[in-house]
């Protein structure tokens, strides 16, 4: 197995998930360290120095969350949260922390990479163009411009902001309280949840040919939202 | 009819407390206060003598003898003077009519008295013959008591049948709401409801439980401390009376009464007398008796049916324990089954398939393995409804979210069938939980698939109905037979025939919890063009 590839650590407390995610990951060319608690997953990062992070939320002793914000403290290194349905508030906190996506045991290998792969991207292409092209639809961050099909599309400031948000950050999981800072500033969350609300529903209408079954902004129950943009990854510049 | 005290008394007076109470008794049951506790002999006397009634009507009496007196005097000479004996007669006869002994004497003396001085020879002198004197007297003594203890008897006897009427309509209407009573607490609302009101005392209900003797009803008014408890659980304990007015607790001010049945002491009710002097007549008494023991008998035949109803679901809960560890034990061995089968032919005879096998033996496996992970999510979701572990975060949602997410859950199998999405163009966000509700439609949306042909539509629609979101899921397969409608959302109720896929029977009853946790309805109907509509509704304000 090459140990020149992308380095993965993977931290779970289960010796079997361990072991198949290390198996399958490296089969794709990634270089595996396995970690079992978060303790040794604090202690393991600087030396090993990933480039991605797999991390269980349902660790004992330093749980994930906050083995998310530790890291967040000195490394930008991506995290994907592996999570259990059922963990919905401690999943919120740990993206709210800075974890950049989650899957949902249990899940499969190819959903897994395709996961890594979109972060990797993420961080490995920081420059890109001030427009955002996908299938139909055209975003012109520069000139404030949207197409849909050739058409401009007009929206209110609030909703370019959100758009903007979402093209930003094309293909990752994005939660309520970081798009309510996005776009308003994050002063006053609750209130501004029904905005967001209202906002993503006029978005999904301008944007969406059925916006009960959205092709684009992507619903995470309970968790937030997600641009879906297949063969994108943040390849524009972030505004901030 | 309100007795008129006058301002002078007689030595030798009945007790003024019998006068009273015989009047109260006249005016019906309705004032049971200071009425002593009268003896057998007693009533009979009472019964038997013109009552005493004091001087009231002595007035009225001399006025109606002078006034015959003054009459007599100018009608005399045309009637003559022993038909004037008649008129005094009258004027005795209405005395003893309308009052008591003493003034029926006095208008007899009265008027044999001024028939001899007026009009008896020689006038205006009592010289006369002794014996007519005499005969004249005892004559209209005897006429005026006769006539008196008639009307006391008739009244009496009327008042008798007057508070017997009361009585029974008292009791009758307690029977009929302890006929009525199924429930302990229906029970002791009757008891809190028709003993006051019957007996005009503030009562106190007290009913040993598990943790010992307790209050379960006292009027406001009572007042009920250490030593009254201690005097209630002495008659629980020993099934006799105690309290105010007996030998035990004399002391209390609370007059205690078991409820006594075949089974033994059930409860005590307690009647505030505050002094032994304040206790109820005999004939209340009598009557409370009849009272307690159809207490008595209402208590226990509710304690039987509450311990039927346990037992019945102590039954039930046993039953569906058993049904949950064949229902499990079924549905977990299934796809296990299936996956260690595929695995142990995979390791030992591996080689032995072809790629197209191994690809579909794997495919096999993992389907199950899904299914088995959805099976387990489903019971925790059960558990957490049951341990009360759901707790509803609700925040405002777009519908379009909400059953977009939904698909996107279900993913291939919902992207394979056409599915017509209707939303109401007006609809307003809705308080929810997204994810509980999220749930609901992928379960709903789930069976719709698994019980329809593979190329028929499936409908889903939301609008607003009476202040509330109502979303339908509707297909077009077999449907639920008209008798199963109302127990497909219990738990481990299944009504598919055999031949349809199989489930745990969880699926509607996680629905049900879920959407009852938003204090929303669900419910499921047979549609007219066939098939199945499940529907929940959520109410779109949420009271805070």
């Amino acid at each position: 197995m090459s140990e020149t590839g992308p380095r993965v650590l993977v931290v779970d407390d289960e010796a079997g998930i361990r072991r198949v995610l290390h198996a399958s990951l490296a089969a794709h060319g990634y270089s595996v360290r396995e970690a079992s608690t978060g303790e040794e997953a604090l202690q393991v990062v600087p030396a090993f120095r990933p480039d991605i992070i797999i991390l269980d939320l349902g660790l004992p002793g330093v749980g994930g969350a906050q083995v998310t914000s530790s890291l967040r403290d000195w490394t930008q290194t991506p995290i994907i949260i592996l999570s259990v349905q059922g963990e919905e508030s401690t999943k919120i906190a740990a993206l709210d922390a800075g974890a950049d996506d989650y899957l949902t045991k249990p899940f499969g290998a190819g959903e897994l990479l395709a996961r890594i792969r979109a972060a990797l991207r993420r961080v490995s292409q920081p420059e890109g163009e001030p427009v955002f092209v996908t299938n139909e639809l055209t975003v012109d961050l520069s000139e404030r411009v949207v197409r849909l099909r050739g058409e401009e599309v007009l929206l209110t400031p609030t909703e370019f902001s959100l758009l903007k948000a979402f093209v930003v950050h094309a293909n990752r999981l994005l939660t309520h309280r970081q798009l309510v800072r996005e776009v308003w500033g994050g002063a006053h969350y609750e209130d501004s949840q029904h905005l967001l609300r209202v906002n993503i529903s006029n978005l999904r209408r301008k944007l969406e040919a059925e916006p009960a079954r959205p092709h684009y902004i992507i619903t995470e129950p309970g968790v937030g939202y997600r641009f879906r943009a297949p063969g994108h990854a943040a390849s524009i510049a972030s505004g901030h | 009819m309100k007795p008129v005290l006058l301002g002078f008394k007689m030595p030798g007076e009945l007790p003024h407390n019998a006068t009273v109470n015989l009047l109260a008794r006249v005016d019906g049951p309705g004032h049971p206060e200071a009425r002593p506790a009268s003896s057998r002999i007693e009533r009979v006397i009472q019964r038997l003598a013109p009552v005493d009634t004091g001087w009231r009507g002595a007035p009225a009496s001399l006025a109606l003898v002078g006034l015959i007196t003054i009459v007599g005097q100018w009608i005399r000479p045309v009637i003559g003077a022993s038909n004037l004996g008649i008129l005094y007669m009258l004027a005795v006869i209405f005395s003893a009519l309308y009052w008591g002994r003493r003034v029926v004497i006095l208008s007899a003396v009265s008027s044999a008295v001024l028939l001899d001085f007026f009009f008896v020879p020689p006038y205006r002198s009592f010289v006369a013959d002794d014996l007519w004197y005499t005969i004249t007297l005892i004559g209209l003594l005897t006429v005026g008591l006769l006539v008196s203890i008639l009307t006391v008897t008739a009244k009496e006897e009327a008042r008798a049948a007057r508070q017997r009427e009361a009585q029974t309509a008292a009791l009758y209407s307690f029977t009929t709401s302890l006929a009525e009573a199924s429930r302990l607490d229906q029970v002791l609302d009757a008891i809190a409801h028709h003993v006051p009101e019957t007996f005009h005392r503030a009562i106190v209900v007290l009913l040993p439980g598990t943790c010992g003797l307790t209050v379960r009803f006292r009027s406001p008014e009572l007042v009920f401390d250490e030593y009254e408890n201690v005097a209630a659980a002495w008659v629980v304990e020993t099934g006799q009376e105690a309290g105010c007015g007996t030998r035990q607790f004399p002391g209390a001010r609370i007059r205690y009464r078991p409820l006594k049945t075949y089974q033994g002491v059930v409860g005590v009710v307690g009647i505030l007398a505050n002094h032994p002097k304040e206790l109820l007549s005999i004939d209340q008494q009598q009557l409370l008796g009849t009272f307690m023991n159809q207490a008595a008998l209402a208590v226990t035949r509710a304690d039987l049916a509450e311990k039927a109803w346990r037992a019945e679901m102590l039954q039930e809960t046993d039953k569906l324990q058993k049904a949950l560890l064949n229902s499990i034990s079924h549905n977990l061995r299934t796809p296990i089954t299936s996956v260690v089968g595929v695995l142990h032919s995979l390791l030992e005879d591996g080689v032995l398939f072809d790629a197209p096998t191994r690809q579909h033996l794997l495919e096999t496996a993992q389907d199950e393995a899904l299914k088995l992970n959805r099976l387990v999510q489903n019971l925790l979701d059960m558990s957490r409804l049951e341990g009360g572990a759901i707790h509803v975060k609700r925040e405002p949602c777009d519908v379009h979210d909400v059953i977009g997410a939904a698909l996107e859950q279900i993913g291939e199998p919902a992207r394979k069938r056409p599915i017509s999405i209707t939303i109401a163009p007006d609809l307003p966000l809705v308080p929810m939980d997204q994810v509980l509700i999220v749930q609901v439609l992928v379960n709903l949306t789930d069976n719709a698939l698994k019980y329809s042909a593979l190329d028929t539509p499936i409908e889903i629609e939301a609008r607003q109905s009476h202040a509330r979101l109502q979303v339908r899921v509707a297909d077009r397969g077999q449907g639920i037979p008209e008798e199963h409608l109302a127990r497909v959302f219990e738990k481990f109720f299944r009504s598919s025939s055999p031949d349809a896929p199989r489930g745990a029977g969880l699926g509607l009853s996680i629905c049900k919890g879920f959407v009852d946790a938003h204090d929303g309805q669900i419910w499921a109907e047979r549609r007219m063009t066939g098939g199945t509509e499940v529907a929940f509704s959520l109410p779109l304000e949420v009271e805070r």
